[in-house]
Parts: C-alpha cells; sequence; structure tokens
C-alpha cells in the first residue's frame, strides 16, 4: 500500500500510562509563534486544535522527573509541582509532596467516575 | 468595589498638622484609585505592556472580555482563601524529608504557582523598550497581581484545552466500533472490498476515514447520499482528527467545497463522484474509496456499485469499503463476490415496544374525512404525562407520513399543550424553512418535552437529541413513478420493516426509550422487510442519459445490483429520443452529450441550450435555476393576504417561470439596493430566501457549465476603472470575510430555549413573521448574505436583473418559445367547460392524464380567466357556451414542468402558450387531411382551420422554421465543440466569419418565429376521445402513386407511410392520413391558384401549393411564408408554364416547367 509522508507534525505524542496520542509539532520550552510564554519543562507540544488561533499551542506532556516516563498532562496521569511527576511516582513518594498535593490526590481518588448509564453491547 | 471617588469631593483642611498625613493617605488613595483594576484605562495599560499586538488576546476582544471575567473571579477567590489561610497557617507541618535527592529541591512551602508549567514574560522582564512607555510606570505590586492572573488564565486554558482532547479521545474509545478498527484496517489489506455493517450510532461514518487516515492513506473520498451529511461529516471528523483548523479533512458538494491540496479524506455527494468518474473512468485520484449508507438503496448509490464493480479490476490497488446498516448486508457482499464483511454491533439502549393499534371507530373516522384522526396520537402524549413525572427528561419524536398529517395532529396536540402547559410542539418536514427545521434543536424549558411531529425526514437525515419517546404511526408518503403517464405520484404506503426499526432506534440513542406503534404486531410482520430501492420507483431519464455519457453500454443489460423494471428503462429511452438526446440507435447525440453534463433535468437543460441559440442566456439562466429549486413561496403565507398583496406586483400571468424570474430579479436589486434589507423583504412577501440563495447558486453553476461547454462566451468580470473603486471593491471584500470569519468563530447558531405556548407569541411552532423576526435580530450579521456576497458578483447579476426588467415583447415571447420548446411535450388542453365553472373548479387535460388542476400556488389557479377563449367573433358564431368547437385564434395550452399527483394531479409551474403555432412548431408527429384544413398533433389534439389557405401557409412556414431552427441548433452545438477543441490562427479567422453569419442568421429567424407566432388564423381546438383516436387514420393504401412533389422539404420523393396511410413528408409530418366523410381524394383534387409572388397561374393540390411555395424563386428571401435562401439569378417569364432555362451549372439550355426546373436545379445542390 502507498503511503504519502505525513506533513507538519514530527511525530505522534503518546502518554506511556494512558495512552492518549495525538500529533505533536515542537517540543521544547519555547512554543513557536509565541513570544511571551516560556515554559519551565521541556514539552510535547501541538497547535491548539480548538481554536483558529496560530499563536495558541497545547501541552500534551512531558518526561517524568523522577521516571523519564512519557506521560500526559491530564490529572489522571502526572502533576506538575515546580518539575513534571507522573502519579506512580508521586504516589510513591507522597510524603516528599507538600500537603495540598496530598489532599489533592486523595480528593481525586474518592470520586471514582461512575458510568451514567451502561449501554447495551 | 468601592464607587471611585472625585476630586471634587475633597474639600480644603484648615488643620496643618493633619494635612501632611493626610496628603499622603491621598496620595495613596490616589494610587489605588488610579490603579483601581475596575478602570479601563488601568486595563488597557495592562493590557498594552503584556500583550504583543499580535497577541490573540489583545487582538480578540473576546478573548480579552473572557480573560478581565477570569480576572476578577480569582480575584474573589482569593479573597476569601487569604482569610481562611490566615486560621490555617500555624498548624502547616512542612514537607517531610524526602527519600530521593531528585526531590530535595522541591519548594519548601506551597505555593499554587509552582503548579503551573509555564511563565510568563512581562514588562518588567523585557522591558528594555523606551522608557516613555506606560509599563514603566506601573506599581511592581500591580504587575505581580497581574501576572498572577495571567498565568493561571493561560494554565486553565490549557486544563480546559487538554480536558477536551482527553474527552474526545475518550468518547472515540468508547464508540463500539473503535474494537473493530484493526480489524477494519487488517481486512482491507488483504481484499479489495469490505463492507463495514453496524447500526446507527456504532461511529462507522465518523471514525473509519479516521483509521485510514492514522494508518497513512491519504487519498480517501468518502461518499454520502447527503450533502448536509458531507458538511456535518467533514466538520465533526476534523474536530475529531485535530484538524479543525486545517484543511485535511475537506468536503465537496455540488456548490461549495473545502478540498485543497492537503486534503486527504474528502466527503462528497454521490452524484458527484459519478460526475468526477465520467470525467476520469480509472478514478486515478483515489486510494480508498468509502460509499456510505449503501443499504438505503439510492439510485446513485447503485449506480455508483454497478460502476464500481466493473472497475475495479482495472484498478486492482483501488480499496472499497461499503458502509451499511445491518441490512441485508448478504446482497452487498454477494455482489461483490463475497466481500468479507465486518459487523459492528450498534450502540442502543434499550427501547421498549408498545403496539397500540388504533381502533376501528377512529380508522372508520379517518375514512370518512380523509383527515386523520389524531386522537391515538394525543392518547400517546396524555400516557406520557401520566406516567413519567415532568422532571424526567426526554422528548417525543412522532413519525408520521406527510405534511397533511403533521398538520391535522399539530392542530389538536398544540390545543392539547396550550392546556397542560407541559409540551412544545413542533412541526418538522422539507418544505419548512430552514429557521423553522432548526428549531427542533432548541432545548424545551423545565418541565416541558418537546413533541417534534415529523415525515421520514427524522429517520436518517436529521438526528435530533434527547428523544426517549417515539410514535410510529407506521406511514410513510413516498414519490412512486407511472413511466405510461410520465406522472410522479405521491402516495402513502405501509414503511417496511426495515424503516419501523429505524424508527424505534431513535428513541433509544440517549438513554433507554419507549416506541409507540400505532399497529398491531401482526401489521408489522406483514410489513416487507426493506424500503423499495429507489431505482425501481423513480422515473430513468437522467440515469440512462448518464449511462450513455459514461459508456457503460446497454443500460438493459447493466450489470445493477438489484435491476430497474425494463417499463421505466424503456420509457427513459424512448423519453430521451422524443427529446432528441438519443438517435434512433439510441446513441447519444450531439445535444445528447451536452445534456448528460449538465446536473439538470433534461428539459430544464434543452431550455439552457435554447437559451443560447437564440441570445437570451441570462434570463434563461435564471429561469432555469428557478425551476430546479423548490418553491420559494412558503406555505404559511398562502393564507395570509398581506402577503398575496405584496407578492402580486411579481406576479406575471404568462405563467409561474416568469413569477419566478421576476421575483429572483426583484430581490436581486433589493439585495444590491439595501442588502440586509432581503431578509424582511422575502418574509413581507412570503418568501423562503434560502431558496433565492440556491437559485444564485445554481444559475452560476449553469453558467459556467456553459462556459466550459462552449456555449457561451465567457465573459471578463469587469475590472473597475481606476485605483479607488479597485480599492474600494478589495476594503468591501475584506470586510465581508472578517464578518464571515467572526460568524464562523461564534460557532453560528446556538441551542435557544423553546418557549410555552401562550407566552408572548405563543409556541414555535406556526410561527409568524414577526416571530422569525425578534428570533433574528439577536444575530445583527446575516451570514448568509454575507457568503452570498463573497461568491456571486452582485454587479454582474444586477446587470443581468435589470436588463430582465428591459426585456422586449419580442424578447419575452422569444423566451416563451424556448420554455415551450424544453418543456415539450409536458402540454395540458384546458377543459372545454372551463370558462364556465368556478376559478377553483378548472380541470385540464394531458394526453395520458385527465382531469388535472394547477397547483395552487400557480398564478392561473387565481386568474384562469387568461387561459379562457374570449373573443367576440368566437361567441357570435354558435350559441354553444364551451370552448370546444370555438373559432377562435387564441387559443391556449398549458405547458408545465411537472404532474405531481397526491390528492389531485397537480401542473406544477404553468406556462400558458398559443395552441396552434406551438403544436405546429413542437410536435413530433403532425397529421393533417387533404388540405391541410386539419391537422392532429401527437396524436392527441386536433386542429381544425376555418380555410385550408392560411393552413397550408402555415404548415408550409412552421416546416421551414423548423428546419431553420434545427440548423441553428447544429451550427450552435458544432460551434461549442469546436471552441473547446485548439485551433489555428486561419481557423480562427473563419469562426469569426461563420459566427457573425450565424449571428445574423439567428436574428432573422428570431424574427421570423415571433412573427409566426403572432400570426392570426381561427381555428378550433379540441381533444380526440379515445374511439377518435382510435380510428384516426386511413391506414395503408393500395394506390401506391406517389404525388410528384419535387423540391419539396428536402426529399425528392414522397414514400406512403406504412401504418397511418397518406405520406411521409417529413419525420414528423404525415399529408393526408386523416380520416374523413369527405376528402378521402382530395390529394387529387386540384384548383387553380395563382403564385402572389411569381403570378404562376395553375391548377395545384394543397400539397404541390405548399412545395411551389417553399422553393419559388420570386418569394422575396426570409419573408414569410417567404421561400429559402432563393438564387433568382435567372429573369423568367413566368406566364407560361414552360419557359426556357440555361444551366449554369451544366452549361445546358432547357425547356422547363417551374416543377421540372426545381428538380433539375436540385441536382446541382
Amino acid at each position: 500500500m502507498a503511503c504519502e509522508l505525513e506533513h507538519g507534525p514530527p511525530g505522534v505524542f503518546e502518554c506511556q500510562l494512558c495512552s492518549l496520542t495525538a500529533p505533536y509539532s515542537y517540543i521544547g520550552q519555547k512554543p513557536p509563534d509565541t513570544e511571551s510564554v516560556i515554559l519551565l519543562e521541556e514539552s510535547y507540544i501541538m497547535k491548539d486544535p480548538f481554536t483558529a488561533n496560530k499563536d495558541r499551542f497545547l501541552v500534551l506532556g512531558s518526561r517524568c522527573s523522577l521516571c523519564s516516563r512519557l506521560v500526559c498532562v491530564g490529572p489522571e496521569c502526572s502533576l506538575f509541582y515546580s518539575k513534571r511527576f507522573c502519579l506512580p511516582c508521586v504516589q510513591e513518594n507522597i510524603d516528599a509532596f507538600p500537603r495540598e498535593i496530598q489532599q489533592d490526590l486523595e480528593k481525586r481518588k474518592v470520586p471514582a467516575k461512575k458510568p451514567v448509564n451502561k449501554p447495551r453491547p | 468595589m468601592p464607587p471611585p471617588r472625585t476630586r471634587d469631593s475633597r474639600h480644603h483642611d484648615r488643620d496643618h498638622r493633619d494635612r501632611s498625613h493626610r496628603a499622603a493617605r491621598e496620595e495613596e488613595e490616589e494610587a489605588r484609585e488610579r490603579w483601581d483594576w475596575n478602570r479601563p484605562e488601568t486595563r488597557r495599560l495592562f493590557e498594552e505592556a503584556f500583550f504583543r499586538e499580535e497577541d490573540s488576546i489583545r487582538q480578540s476582544s473576546e478573548e480579552r472580555h473572557k480573560f478581565w471575567a477570569f480576572f476578577e473571579r480569582l480575584q474573589r477567590f482569593q479573597n476569601i482563601k487569604a482569610s481562611r489561610k490566615e486560621e490555617e497557617e500555624e498548624k502547616g507541618p512542612g514537607l517531610a524529608k524526602p527519600p530521593i535527592p531528585a526531590l530535595a529541591d522541591l519548594p519548601r512551602t506551597y505555593d499554587p504557582r509552582y503548579r503551573i508549567n509555564l511563565s510568563v514574560l512581562g514588562p518588567d522582564v523585557w522591558g528594555s523598550r523606551g522608557s516613555d512607555r506606560p509599563d514603566r510606570r506601573l506599581p511592581p505590586d500591580k504587575v505581580a497581581e497581574f501576572r498572577k492572573a495571567l498565568l493561571h488564565f493561560l494554565d486553565f486554558g490549557q486544563k480546559q484545552a487538554f480536558g477536551r482532547l482527553a474527552k474526545l479521545q475518550r468518547e472515540r474509545a468508547a464508540l463500539p466500533i473503535a474494537q473493530y478498527g484493526h480489524r477494519i484496517l487488517q481486512t482491507l489489506r488483504e481484499h479489495q472490498v469490505v463492507v463495514v455493517a453496524g447500526d446507527t450510532g456504532c461511529g462507522k461514518s465518523t471514525q473509519v476515514p479516521q483509521y485510514l487516515l492514522a494508518a497513512g492513506f491519504s487519498h480517501v473520498a468518502c461518499t454520502q447520499p447527503r450533502r448536509i451529511a458531507c458538511i456535518s461529516l467533514a466538520k465533526r471528523v476534523s474536530f475529531e482528527s485535530l484538524s479543525q483548523y486545517g484543511s485535511r479533512v475537506g468536503y465537496q458538494i455540488r456548490f461549495e467545497s473545502t478540498r485543497s491540496a492537503a486534503t486527504k479524506i474528502v466527503f462528497l455527494t454521490v452524484g458527484l463522484l459519478l460526475r468526477q468518474i465520467q470525467r476520469e473512468p480509472g478514478l486515478p485520484q483515489y486510494q480508498v474509496l468509502i460509499v456510505d449508507e449503501v443499504h438505503e438503496r439510492h439510485l446513485h448509490n447503485d449506480f455508483l456499485l454497478g460502476v464500481l464493480r466493473r472497475l475495479l479490476p482495472a484498478r486492482p490497488d483501488l480499496k472499497v469499503i461499503l458502509m451499511s446498516a445491518t441490512i441485508n448486508i448478504s446482497l452487498f457482499s454477494s455482489y461483490f463476490s463475497g466481500a468479507p464483511v465486518v459487523q459492528v454491533p450498534g450502540r442502543l439502549f434499550p427501547i421498549t415496544v408498545v403496539y397500540q393499534p388504533q381502533e376501528a371507530e377512529s380508522l372508520a373516522a379517518a375514512s370518512k374525512s380523509e383527515k386523520l384522526d389524531p386522537r391515538p396520537f394525543l392518547r400517546v402524549l396524555e400516557a406520557i404525562d401520566h406516567k413519567y413525572p415532568p422532571e424526567e427528561r426526554g422528548d417525543l419524536l412522532v413519525f408520521l407520513s406527510g405534511m397533511a398529517e403533521i398538520g391535522a395532529v399539530l392542530e389538536a396536540a398544540q390545543a392539547y399543550a396550550a392546556h397542560t402547559q407541559r409540551w412544545v410542539v413542533l412541526p418538522l418536514h422539507s418544505a419548512l424553512s430552514v429557521a423553522d427545521q432548526d428549531k427542533v434543536f432548541d432545548v424545551a424549558p423545565p418541565g416541558v418535552r418537546k413533541c417534534i411531529l415529523s415525515t421520514n425526514i427524522a429517520e436518517t437525515s436529521v438526528t435530533i437529541d434527547g428523544i426517549r419517546f417515539v410514535v410510529d404511526s407506521g406511514k410513510v408518503k413516498e414519490m412512486s413513478y407511472d413511466p405510461q403517464a410520465k406522472l410522479q405520484r405521491l402516495q402513502e404506503f405501509w414503511i417496511s420493516q426495515a424503516s419501523a426499526e429505524q424508527r424505534k432506534g431513535r428513541a433509544g440513542r440517549t438513554g433507554p426509550g419507549v416506541c409507540f406503534r400505532l399497529y398491531a404486531e401482526s401489521d408489522y410482520d406483514a410489513f416487507a422487510p426493506y424500503p423499495v430501492p429507489e431505482i425501481r420507483r423513480v422515473a430513468l431519464d437522467a440515469l440512462v442519459l448518464q449511462m450513455k455519457s459514461m459508456s457503460v453500454g446497454d443500460p438493459r443489460t447493466f450489470p445493477f445490483i438489484e435491476p430497474p423494471p425494463p417499463a421505466s428503462l424503456e420509457t427513459a429511452i424512448l423519453y430521451l429520443q422524443d427529446q432528441g438526446a438519443l438517435d434512433g440507435s439510441e446513441a447519444l447525440t450531439p445535444i445528447g452529450s451536452l445534456l448528460a453534463q449538465l446536473p439538470v433535468d433534461v428539459v430544464i437543460g434543452k431550455m439552457l441550450i435554447l437559451g443560447c441559440v437564440f441570445r437570451l442566456a441570462e434570463p434563461v439562466l435564471t429561469v432555469a435555476a428557478a425551476l430546479s429549486v423548490q418553491s420559494p413561496f412558503t406555505r404559511s403565507a398562502q393564507g395570509s393576504p398581506e402577503c398575496a398583496a405584496a407578492r402580486r406586483p411579481l406576479e406575471s400571468d404568462q405563467g409561474d417561470p416568469f413569477t419566478l424570474f421576476n421575483v429572483f430579479n426583484a430581490w436581486v436589486q433589493v439585495k444590491s439596493e439595501r442588502s440586509s434589507n432581503s431578509r424582511k423583504w422575502c418574509r413581507r412577501r412570503g418568501i423562503e430566501e434560502h431558496r433565492l440563495y440556491e437559485m444564485a447558486n445554481l444559475r452560476r453553476q449553469f453558467k459556467e457549465l456553459l462556459e466550459d461547454h462552449g456555449l457561451l462566451a465567457g465573459v471578463q468580470a469587469a475590472t473597475p476603472r481606476d485605483s479607488h473603486s479597485r480599492l474600494q471593491q478589495r476594503r468591501e471584500r475584506q470586510a465581508l470575510y472578517q464578518l464571515k470569519r467572526q460568524h464562523e468563530e461564534a460557532g453560528g447558531r446556538r441551542r435557544k430555549v423553546l418557549r410555552l405556548q401562550g407566552e408572548a407569541d405563543g409556541g414555535s411552532s406556526d410561527e409568524d413573521a414577526e416571530g422569525t423576526a425578534t428570533r433574528e435580530a439577536g444575530d445583527s450579521v446575516d451570514i448568509q448574505d454575507v457568503k452570498f456576497k463573497l461568491r456571486h458578483n452582485l454587479e454582474q447579476l444586477q446587470a443581468a436583473a435589470s436588463s430582465a426588467q428591459d426585456l422586449t415583447r419580442d424578447q419575452l415571447s422569444l423566451l416563451k418559445l424556448v420554455l415551450g420548446r424544453g418543456l415539450y411535450p409536458q402540454l395540458a388542453i384546458p377543459d372545454p367547460f372551463n370558462s364556465g365553472r368556478k376559478d377553483s373548479d378548472q380541470i385540464f387535460h394531458t394526453q395520458a392524464k385527465q382531469g388535472a388542476v394547477v397547483h395552487p400556488t400557480c398564478v392561473f389557479a387565481n386568474s384562469p380567466e387568461v387561459l379562457h377563449v374570449q373573443e367576440p367573433e368566437a361567441r357570435d358564431k354558435e350559441g354553444s357556451r364551451d370552448d370546444k368547437d370555438k373559432m377562435s385564434s387564441k387559443h391556449q395550452l398549458l405547458t408545465f414542468v411537472s404532474l405531481l399527483e397526491t390528492n389531485k394531479p397537480y401542473l406544477v409551474n404553468c406556462v400558458r402558450i398559443p395552441a396552434l403555432q406551438s403544436l405546429l412548431l413542437f410536435s413530433r408527429s403532425l397529421d393533417t387531411n387533404g388540405d391541410c384544413s386539419r391537422l392532429v398533433a401527437d396524436g392527441w389534439l386536433q386542429l381544425q382551420l376555418v380555410d385550408s389557405e392560411s393552413a397550408v401557409r402555415l404548415l408550409a412556414a412552421a416546416l421551414r422554421l423548423r428546419a431553420r431552427w434545427e440548423n441553428a441548433l447544429d451550427r450552435q452545438l458544432a460551434r461549442q465543440a469546436w471552441r473547446r477543441r485548439d485551433h489555428r490562427d486561419e481557423e480562427e479567422e473563419e469562426e469569426v466569419a461563420e459566427s457573425l453569419a450565424h449571428c445574423k442568421d439567428v436574428v432573422a429567424l428570431s424574427g421570423e418565429l415571433l412573427q409566426f407566432m403572432a400570426s392570426k388564423v381561427s381555428y378550433s381546438l379540441r381533444r380526440l376521445t379515445g374511439l377518435e383516436t382510435q380510428n384516426l387514420y386511413v391506414g395503408p393504401q393500395t394506390i401506391t402513386t406517389a404525388p410528384s412533389l419535387p423540391g419539396l422539404f428536402g426529399s425528392s420523393s414522397l414514400s406512403p407511410h406504412p401504418t397511418k396511410g397518406g405520406y411521409i413528408v417529413t419525420d414528423f409530418l404525415t399529408y393526408n392520413c386523416l380520416t374523413s366523410d369527405s376528402d378521402l381524394y382530395s390529394d387529387c383534387l386540384r384548383t387553380f391558384w395563382t403564385c402572389p409572388h411569381c403570378g404562376l397561374h395553375m391548377p395545384f393540390t394543397p400539397l404541390e401549393r405548399m412545395a411551389h411555395e417553399n422553393t419559388c424563386p420570386e418569394a422575396p428571401p426570409d419573408g414569410p411564408p417567404g421561400a429559402e435562401d432563393a438564387t433568382p439569378e435567372v429573369p423568367q417569364k413566368t406566364s407560361a408554364l414552360q419557359r426556357p432555362y440555361h444551366c449554369e451549372a451544366c452549361g445546358k439550355d432547357f425547356i422547363f416547367t417551374p416543377t421540372e426546373l426545381l428538380r433539375h436545379r436540385r441536382q446541382h445542390m
């Protein structure tokens, strides 16, 4: 089968925890087309797909500063506290984090998403 | 926030000791006031300092507004938090000792700021830009406050966008088809054709294209039966594949395309794909073809499948995915020699089916009044109110067979709704205005349910969320086609089981639902399993024409998935031959191949071509476009006298196409004068503006097609003369683009909350003009108007429209002639007793259908008198009240665009035309008696002329005009073919000369045609009875001596007609084949006659006389009933029958009678 080379995105980002995938267009701390923002971590970035503004970007994820796993920025997978930490690493070292973060994680565990109506298969 | 204090309120204090202290406080207060976040000036300064010129926040007012709203919320939130924090502060334990060195540098004290992974540069960081900038003076604490807010704002934006992305992926992964993506791709790698079968909601239409995209395919076409689906799917798929603002996913429909070089998936209509195949039979531009909704069995889809089946061996690299509901899957699979099927379960919530067959009394009531009994439907509404508490949301969708039924239930349901205040009742059918259709997507207020009364449009085309209850009447009105009468019939049928299931499924899209079937389970079991495919119930003219132009061979043997009825095919072929699109051997004629390129009815296509011949392209374009869209006149306005009065000046008593023509032109004028008011203008006249936009689009498309095919010289867009107006024009366009962008960003139409009936101006069901006005007042931009102006050159349109107002009487008559010839043989004759009947009882007869009536929207419905024969002489002659045998020169026929049978057979879009002249010019078959005073047109209309002399004269003129008209058409088509080829310079010159000659000919022909149409001859007109048509012809005769009629109509000898008797004069004219009491031998009877031109005096039969007249050398050229381009170079004495003649061609001298002479001359031609 003939496949044409994809233009634009240099690759596809995939979260190693939740396997969310999205094409990224840039890795680094200085998103292209924006001048006034600097990122505090090496991030995988795409153009914000939900707006026509060219200068709006979306950070997809980055590597965990402890285990270097590539994780998305979703709250189920990682958190940022001056550095990126994947949730498994946070759990492992929970005591090293301030109480606010600990409480945050506690809160997150309790209201596990309950399915409203289970569709018939 | 404290109200800003003004300086004036301060008053001087005498206390000196206090003064300095007070001054300091005041200064502080002043600063606080000055830097109050509520002051626009403060906000502006900070915006200028932090946002660069090109920043989205600075540019878009909406962004700015969002930011400041966020800012205010954040401040409030922090005030609350700050007070709470003070209490908690002491207990803070700090961080435990980090076990890993990497965690050692985590901030000791928590601050939400550390949780944000970005940092904002600001004036203090990049502050090297000129010191006079206001940001230098910004107080640092305020800068910090602002920066913090901005950080949180950006972080919030990130979280929001990422949340959407994650949600999107979750939803996609949760679709039933997500489990099958891999298998579909795998199967496609191994096979050329794959059938993907899955029920509504499984996600096949949106997901399969994305799987292909993700797998690296890049030339994917996905066909849809409906245009609207192309647009909405392209939107959805580009959104889901995160390229909403890119061009990887596009759509292509008749008037619009978002396709570009970067497009990898294109959604397009089946018709459009077929046209692409027509142009490039190998379809080289695609790698994968998805044919969606094959189970719906649309005409084009069925044909496409046949074309693909033939194409696949030639394109082994082309992959095809057929997508279908789980209906009759094996049919498709086996059609493509056992293509593998991937079956995907649908996602439906459980639906309870309740059978509620109508009781006998209700059925009896219905059959008595012919009106639907609404009571069974009301009972369901009551049952729902009874059983389900109003807090439990869920709307009701009722399937009815047609608009009349919707009307009947609407009335009753609204009365019920007004009483209970628990329902908002809305109709939904295709004749509603777009705005009214959109209302079904609005939401009902709390405690109130929507009740949507719909045709089967909601079965597949329109999907409404939130439906919990479905009522299925079990009926559908479908167009069926009667090939014998060439009549479309809208009839009520029981639906199929497949439709019943589809309707039921609409209740289970968002939760468990209930489906009430107003028929018995045994009825259901008796339903046909599937609906009748379209190919079995529509006219196949267009399909056959397309098949011919795609050279797919004999339509009779084409391997359709299910063959059409042979009778329909035969009718279509015959019809196309009648229309001149196919020749005797069923091959495409030049005009036929042109017609095949035009995506319109054959009739309309013909009109366009004929219009070009007579230099009437502009008006004909408008008329053709107008006749190709739904009527723009709204139903609701029909009862309104204001609307009728406002419309009246636009009405034309010539016929509906002329009224539409006037409406369109007037609308264009309104648009070019005071654009924003066109919406109001339309509303006041009960016109659905959307249809006029469609007309404009279609008109443009027709024009481009005619230009592409060389029928119309392409006109360069007139460029404004000076640079100023050019600039002006560019500015205007830019402003329009800006408006369009803004509209698109705002996301178009938002859902509104419906009003209950009785509040203000009632429920939104039977909305009057007022209601629409208030609804639309909100969005001040008329996006349709903006798009219209971007798409069309209004100046050009306006020029065409205003020149239309100056159309001369002659041009108008020519236009009518063009319409008449285009629409032929769709003719109806007024009933002879019409003049004694009420307006509403006027009836008309077509050849195949008696007792048709004009459509109520038709101009002749209100003023039928213009069709009556009202000549005083006619009344004097006989005492008879009817028009049956009335002698008059003003008999008229109606020519119509379509015949549609609902409760009555209706003639739609009628034009009145003079009977005798039209029949002489258009009839496929004209039969005469011996002296030509009696004529029968197409075997069903008889014309009896007062005297045979004028009869012969008219007939001769008609023959000549028809020949010349054909000739002009042929030349136009030849030129068209020539223009499309490449050519050399000398040819160019020839072409110019030829073009000039052609032009002159056409002008002369037009003049003669008009004169012919205006000719006054008294005659009677009537429809032959069945018995008369059976005994119409004398039949084959034993006497076979053909009259010697040299030079007549181009054939040197006349042959007897094998079945009718008489003689074949041309392919349409048969002389003396009509039976009659007296004149069986009249062809042999000669009477003395003197030629008015050459003075020749001798006994002639009518036919001989015609022959002479046609070839009389003395006749003035081009003067009817004169001769063809005669060559009068031979001076002749004409007092004797014989005279000497020197032939220049053969150089010999003869003594000839005039007829001999003509015969001789013909040898040299």
